[in-house]
């Protein structure tokens, strides 16, 4: 009652204009003195304000006796002005430079834009959330420079590689993710709701060696919004459908290309030609059969706020995608519940609780199936590969409603068959979290000790039911199984630091910090297979039913591993009036991973930081802030398998007696005793400035990044016996990489008039990748394999990039018999039609049987990645559009089938017919020819431009929506991937394997969807 | 406020009195057995042995490369870029980079270093029958260096231990005669511990060790201690020629009294592409089935290894081992009009290694191009009379009287009239009966090199070059030993 009758005097008096005055005055910028246009002034705790004009002049009419006014601009200091007597107020705005006063998480501790010394990047939660993404990764590309993200499959739930200043290793190149201190792996991030991170920060240099033998790639530092204190609790509620499609279909052949081509192979070659009417019209186009339209959908609600003494912001969300190859079959749902809740126990202790609990589902298809690698490498067999190279004169069925077996081929499968025989999922249950206290000890200590930990478990499932693909395909299951497996893993770290922080006379500032983190990871798994399906069902897949007697490839397993890291630290800040910054670091860690003799390594590093447009001689007007930072230190990667160091009887030795199987004992992986870390050196120097009145924003950095002592399992001698089954070298520290880059990232802010604004974001990276040392006694090592069991096809090389791909190079196509007999270069098997190679060495003999002919033919590394980001706001209607491209990266095209009935990318309707037809594409044949060695015929180049996401919103207007006791509501439409440019002819030109040494070749990765949706915003 | 600050204190100390101790590091594996504290028991020695016969599963190498290199046969498969590696070897061609050269030399030095392991710690613990472990170990050990020595003469010789990575650089390239010398004794070894009949099928005998060192000898031309030895197996009568030349190779008559030594392969586990050296079946007659083939008796393989029609033009009529030893598709499609099969891109005869074949009535588990349960017979009786015939026949006092017996012993059972003959055209005869005796079996390759025949008979084979294969460039470069590669392959 007593509430209701304030409000009451509270609107009369805004109604009578109870003591009330008009004021009116100018906007200036406090530099040079001109008005401000557009200028935001707002009666606090009111709706009522004006905004300024041309010249920058404003007034106010019925304004209360020490009413407080808000004046705010882009690019300025926000200033409240409280009204007192006068009716003219003169406002000067200082120009903001805001986002220097952004924190900036650099690890144990916090600093600003202002006062970093190192180079890292800064994305806001907003910035993630805008590209509805499944997950953080895929909106971090293009967002900052430094970081490349490419993804290894495009299927739901399936992980993208991020790579933060290039390929520092020939193994294990993922960056530390931190999510609110606690460490995840980049799999893992299929559990982090995007929309609810709150900034992420990406340490690039030396600064992330605060992290020792974790950072040698890099760090991501995440953290999750948290409510306020004091906050009223409010309600947000968003959500999304969309609808998905593929980004591109392949020109394939139809069926009368099929058949023409084909029987020019067989005739070229004397055989029968196998089909004698090649007018078999369009025939069946597998793409269309196998790519769908797919819905994806996602919902969050979450509620945050606060008391006096404690903020909370607790969420959940839905996201449920299906795929656009197999629909169900490849599907990942999620299910997330978070609750990130802080209190101040005393009024000088303070706990922060985080519990985040995810269950996820994802349902995949067979992408890499090892069905003739014989290597251990990724080979071929996945769904596209087979879409790809299936036959176009085939039906999908037959009369009696089957799937038509593709007799024509040994390997390539009807892929609709085998989606329809695929049933694999996975499950993940993980609660992740932390308990944080921290102590403020006075007003310059502070003691923090927080438990971070994460239980995980997953569960999978794999049933192959009994299956015919077709005459003696590999694979065709003549018996059905059954593959169980339930893995927990559970790690933990407890830290332990102090800060401190201290300004002495207002001209140095000092921050000091010293910690203690131990961290230990355990892993169970238990493996299972039984045969023998009752029904040959899924309903019926299950251990429970299943056989499990008989020595069939499968059984039992388990494995269980734990790792241990321990780690003390200590920095110091030293600051001068603001202008002379200085960092220095050190850790030492101790990590499980290594011999003995090894465990212990030491990560110092150093930064300095002068803020020049501070100095007093600093009279350039149009530069409002100017930084020039530098950095150097070491850091460290121990991302090998556990007990690596030493060898175990893990080999396989079984052997018919009596034919029965017996199984014994042999030698597996050789040890190393002397295994120790991989080692990183990084030196950065970059320079920030901020110009046009605040509203640009530059960096640019220069980085090298060397890394040593490699974590390598080459290959080795054969003498070592490490060959048999089970068996394989030793991991050893070998080999040198080094990183050169540029780094450019500017930022452009321009609010125009009150109604409208807009934004530029544009980072470009540019990195030069080299091996500079290879493992002793050895040239190179090579990798992969074109084809089946053909060339191997890259190279880790010094002097070339990783992972480059060496091989063949072509100069053309022989047109005559003549040029075959008259170039005076031995090539067997030549003849007209065929592709001309380069003979390198100069022995007048195309070498095949060894690697004299050989050359870089291309790397997967890109040269320069770029991206750029464009927002504008008119009023209530934003539209946003990213864009990203890739330029000078190479793709294997290893999704060709090359076997005399597969289908072929239409590109060989151009082949050599004849003296002149053409001096590209070699002639078809079924007989014997080179054409099919692994070359640069079949490395292409892979740039492109793609427009990420294009997005369009409207927020109703406030009036509207404060109808329904909404306090914001905005509705959206947007597009992932709209469209991409590039003369790739592959699916996806962002593909990578995310294997340093094969990452661009491509076996017909399940690519990127184009995504339409509808969203919105709701806020209470 | 000194509370305060005295309990920070004592946190603080704690803190860094945990942070100090490393030992939270020190841990050790679950579960695990270490290689060097391992052999406590006869169990453990039993365990070692059964890992080292393991990489005689390997043998479809040199069952190929022996026919592909030879003029018996083509390499055949999908194209000239499948399994390039033989493609290259069958057309002579071949260099350091060879993926089939590379697996045979890893493999071989697997199988020696698993032998190594055992001999190693020989005298760790006293037992039982330890002497028959090691023969058996020393058998297999003989048998992969002769593997070695025959592929690619001098290679280094590592006994009785393991090595590690720093001691490769340090090991030489030992001559091809050392190399011989050590298996002779390893042979000998084994043949004084080992009896004649095993007590479990699979396991190496006495007749074996002595057919193989009676091999090992012909190898080297050492034609008088080839010969006794060989007679010592003829002599025991353990063994004798199998009657039905064209049932031999099946599986129900693997144990046949003409087994000397085979490899065991059994079709129950199943196995794929992924790794070749991991399977427990025989992956030779599913890759040299009928490509694409539907019909009676045969199943789909992979049309590799292709007998070439001068091998079966060498047969005599009449000859039981013509049909037994080859698959004539269109002659067979004639009586079988149901038959269809294909061709591949990478060489068509029309005939098909009958011997080795994939079966319908001999499958293993899935995939059942790789896991076919038949024993791979590497020394069969009629190779021991041969041997020893070839051996009777070139040694300095000939002895072609019994030579020519051990030959038309061959002879009579293949249903073909008796010879008579002596000297030269004795020992050409023996060549010729070697050819079609062991068409398919991947002999001819080594027999044409060691009798110096290969020049003549293969096309593209460089004297002085091509009686080895290259040592695997790779393998060069890792051992960082300085090895030469073999003449002519640089």
């Amino acid at each position: 009652m007593k509430i209701t009758l304030l409000l009451v005097a509270i609107m009369l008096s805004s109604f009578l204009g109870f003591g009330q005055i008009s004021i009116k005055g100018r906007v200036l910028d406090k530099n040079d003195g001109q008005g401000l246009p557009g200028v935001n002034i707002v009666i606090k705790g009111t709706s009522q304000g004006t905004v300024s004009d041309i010249e920058g002049g404003y007034s106010l009419e019925a304004v209360a006796e020490s009413a407080v006014l808000v004046i705010s601009y882009v690019g300025y200091v926000t200033q409240e002005v409280t009204v007192s007597g006068k009716t003219n107020y003169s406002i000067e705005l200082v120009s903001d430079v805001k986002s220097l006063e952004e924190v900036v998480v650099i690890g144990y501790g916090t600093s600003t834009v202002k006062e970093l010394t190192g180079a890292i990047s800064r994305v806001s939660g907003k910035d993630i959330e805008a590209r509805n993404p499944v997950r953080l990764d895929q909106a971090l590309q293009g967002q900052t420079a430094g970081v490349q993200i490419s993804t290894a499959s495009g299927s739901p739930g399936g992980s993208s590689n991020i790579r933060i200043r290039g390929l520092g290793s020939n193994g294990n190149n993922n960056p530390l993710i931190l999510v609110d201190g606690i460490i995840y792996s980049v799999e893992g991030l299929n559990a982090l709701n995007p929309s609810d991170i709150e900034s992420v920060n990406v340490l690039k240099d030396a600064s992330a060696s605060i992290y020792g033998v974790l950072a040698g790639n890099g760090v991501i530092v995440v953290t999750t919004k948290q409510g306020k204190k004091g906050g009223k609790p409010s309600i947000e509620f968003s959500g999304y459908v969309g609808l998905q499609e593929t980004t591109k279909k392949l020109d394939l052949l139809n069926a009368r290309q099929y058949a023409v081509l084909k029987n020019e192979m067989f005739g070229s070659a004397g055989q029968v030609v196998p089909f004698l009417n090649p007018d078999l019209g369009n025939g069946t186009d597998w793409q269309d059969a196998v790519f769908q339209r797919a819905p994806m959908q996602n919902y969050n609600l979450n509620l945050t706020g606060g008391t006096d003494k404690s903020s909370y912001s607790i969420g959940g969300s839905y996201l449920s995608q299906k795929g656009i190859v197999g629909g169900d079959k490849a599907s990942f749902e999620r299910y997330n519940v978070r609750i990130n809740f802080s209190t101040d126990l005393t009024s000088k202790i303070k706990l922060q609780s985080i519990l985040l609990f995810t269950n996820e589902f994802r349902a995949t298809l067979p992408e890499y199936r090892n069905v003739f690698s014989n290597d251990g490498q990724p080979g071929i067999g996945s769904v596209l590969y087979n879409t790809i190279n299936a036959s176009p004169a085939a039906s999908i069925r037959q009369p009696d409603g089957s799937f038509t077996k593709l007799n024509e081929f040994l390997d390539v499968i009807n892929p609709l068959a085998q989606i329809e025989n695929t049933y694999n999922w996975s499950k993940a249950n993980k609660f992740v979290g932390k308990e944080e206290v921290s102590y403020n000890i006075n007003s310059n200590f502070d003691l923090t000790g927080r438990f971070g930990y994460d239980y995980s478990n997953f569960p999978s499932k794999t049933f192959s039911p009994i299956v015919d693909y077709g005459l003696n395909k590999p694979q065709n299951a003549t018996f059905s199984s059954v593959q169980q497996t339930e893995q927990t893993s559970f790690s933990y770290n407890v830290d332990f630091y102090l800060n401190y922080n201290r300004t002495f006379n207002e001209l140095h500032k000092v921050k000091g910090t010293a910690g203690f983190v131990r961290s230990q990871n355990y892993y169970k798994g238990l493996f299972t297979t039984g045969f023998d399906i009752p029904n040959n069902s899924w309903e019926f897949a299950d251990i429970s039913l299943a056989n499990l007697t008989g020595l069939k490839n499968g059984g039992v397993g388990s494995g269980e591993v734990q790792s241990r890291l321990q780690s003390v630290f200590i920095r110091g800040e030293y600051a001068y009036k603001e202008k002379y910054l200085f960092s220095a670091l050190a850790r030492r860690d101790v990590s499980s991973k290594f011999g003995r003799d090894n465990i212990s390594g030491y990560f110092p590093a150093v930064s300095a930081a002068w803020v020049a447009s501070s100095e007093s001689f600093f009279k350039i007007d149009f530069i409002q802030f100017m930084k020039v930072r530098a950095s150097f230190g070491v850091a460290g990667s121990d991302r090998i398998g556990e007990f690596r160091y030493r060898a175990f009887l893990g080999g396989e030795g079984v052997y018919p007696f009596g034919d029965q199987l017996i199984n014994g004992v042999a030698i597996g992986r050789a040890g190393n005793s002397s295994l120790r870390w991989e080692k990183n050196i990084q030196t950065n120097i970059g320079i920030d400035l901020t110009t046009l009145k605040g509203k640009l924003d530059v960096s640019i950095d220069y980085f090298t990044k060397k890394t040593s002592d490699l974590l390598f399992e080459p290959e080795t001698s054969a003498l070592l016996g490490t060959y048999g089954a089970g068996g394989a070298p030793p991991i050893i520290n070998g080999g040198d990489v080094k990183n050169t880059g540029i780094e450019l990232q500017l930022n452009y802010t321009n609010q125009v008039t009150s109604d409208f604004s807009y934004n530029v974001n544009f980072n470009a990276t540019k990195i030069k990748n080299e091996v500079t040392q290879t493992p002793v006694g050895v040239d190179f090592i090579s990798y992969g394999s074109f084809g089946i069991g053909g060339e191997r096809a890259t190279r880790f090389q010094r002097g070339l990039p990783i992972g480059a791909f060496y091989g063949f190079k072509t100069e053309g196509v022989y047109q005559t018999s003549q040029e075959v007999t008259e170039r005076g270069v031995n090539q067997q098997n030549a003849s007209r039609g065929d592709l001309r190679y380069v003979d390198q060495d100069g022995n007048k003999t195309i070498n095949f049987g060894d690697n004299s002919d050989k050359v870089l033919l291309g790397s997967a590394i890109p040269d320069v990645i770029l991206g750029l980001n464009t927002g504008a706001k008119y009023k209530g209607i934003d539209f946003s559009v990213s864009f990203y491209s890739s330029i000078g990266n190479s793709i294997l095209r290893n999704f060709e089938r090359q076997a005399p009935l597969a289908n072929m990318l239409a590109y060989r309707i151009g082949r050599w017919t004849g003296e002149g037809s053409t001096n590209e594409n070699p002639r078809l044949t079924n007989g014997e020819s080179r054409n099919n060695v692994y070359s640069d015929y079949f490395v292409e180049d892979a740039s492109y431009l793609r427009i990420r996401n294009i997005q369009l919103g409207y927020l109703l207007p406030a009036s509207l929506i404060n109808k329904i006791g909404a306090k914001k509501l905005r509705f959206y439409i947007a597009v992932n991937n709209l469209a991409t440019f590039t003369k790739y002819r592959g699916f996806d030109p962002d593909f990578n394997s995310g294997d340093a040494l094969l990452g661009g070749v491509d076996f017909g990765a399940y690519p990127q969807a184009r995504t339409y949706m509808v969203g919105f915003n709701l806020n209470f | 406020m000194k509370i305060k600050f005295t309990k920070l204190a004592v946190i603080l100390t704690l803190i860094l009195a945990i942070a100090s101790c490393d030992s939270f590091v020190e841990i050790d594996p679950y579960y695990a057995q270490d290689a060097d504290s391992y052999f406590n028991n006869s169990d453990d020695y039993s365990k070692a042995l059964t890992g080292a016969y393991d990489l005689l599963q390997t043998s479809y190498l040199d069952l190929f490369i022996g026919e592909i290199a030879s003029d018996n046969s083509i390499a055949g498969g999908e194209s000239v870029t499948d399994s390039e590696g033989l493609h290259q070897i069958d057309a002579m061609t071949h260099g350091g980079v060879n993926v089939e050269l590379r697996n045979l030399f890893r493999w071989m030095y697997t199988g020696i270093t698993r032998v190594n392991y055992i001999y190693e710690f020989k005298d760790k613990v006293a037992f039982d029958g330890k002497n028959k472990i090691l023969a058996e170990a020393a058998f297999l050990r003989a048998f992969y260096y002769f593997q070695l020595v025959k592929f690619f003469g001098d290679v280094p010789l590592v006994i009785d231990k393991r090595l590690g990575a720093s001691a490769v650089p340090q090991q030489a390239r030992t001559a091809a005669a050392d190399v011989y010398a050590q298996i002779e004794k390893d042979l000998l070894f084994a043949s004084s511990n080992l009896g004649w009949t095993a007590l479990e099928k699979g396991r190496v005998t006495k007749g074996a060790a002595l057919a193989l060192l009676g091999k090992v000898y012909l190898y080297q031309n050492k034609f008088d201690q080839a010969a006794s030895t060989l007679d010592q197996v003829i002599n025991q009568g353990q063994y004798s020629l199998f009657a039905e030349y064209d049932k031999l190779f099946l599986v129900v008559n693997e144990s046949s009294s003409e087994t000397v030594f085979d490899v065991q392969y059994v079709g129950s586990e199943g196995g794929g592409f992924g790794c070749f050296v991991c399977l427990e079946g025989f992956l030779a007659p599913g890759f040299q089935g009928v490509r694409g083939y539907s019909g009676p008796i045969y199943a789909a393989g992979f049309s590799y290894n292709l007998p070439t029609k001068d091998l079966v033009d060498e047969f005599e009529a009449n000859d039981v081992r013509k049909n037994a030893s080859i698959l004539d598709i269109e002659a067979f499609k004639k009586i079988n009009p149901a038959v269809k099969y294909t061709v591949g891109a990478g060489g068509h005869t029309g005939f098909y290694n009958n011997k080795y074949i994939k079966r319908q009535d001999q499958l293993g588990l899935q995939d059942q191009n790789l896991t076919s349960p038949v024993n791979h017979k590497i020394i069969r009786y009629a190779d021991v009379l041969l041997m020893a015939a070839e051996a009777h026949n070139r040694k300095a006092n000939a002895n072609n009287q019994l030579a020519l017996q051990y030959v038309n012993q061959v002879r009579a059972r293949a249903k073909l009239p008796a010879i008579s003959k002596s000297g030269a055209d004795l020992t050409t005869a023996i060549y010729r009966e070697r050819r079609v005796e062991f068409a398919g079996e991947g002999l001819r390759f080594f027999d044409l090199v060691r009798t110096g025949q290969a020049a003549s008979k293969i096309v593209g084979f460089q004297t002085g070059k091509n009686e080895l294969f290259p040592i695997p460039q790779a393998e060069i470069d890792l051992a960082n030993a300085g090895w030469i590669q073999n003449k002519g392959y640089n």
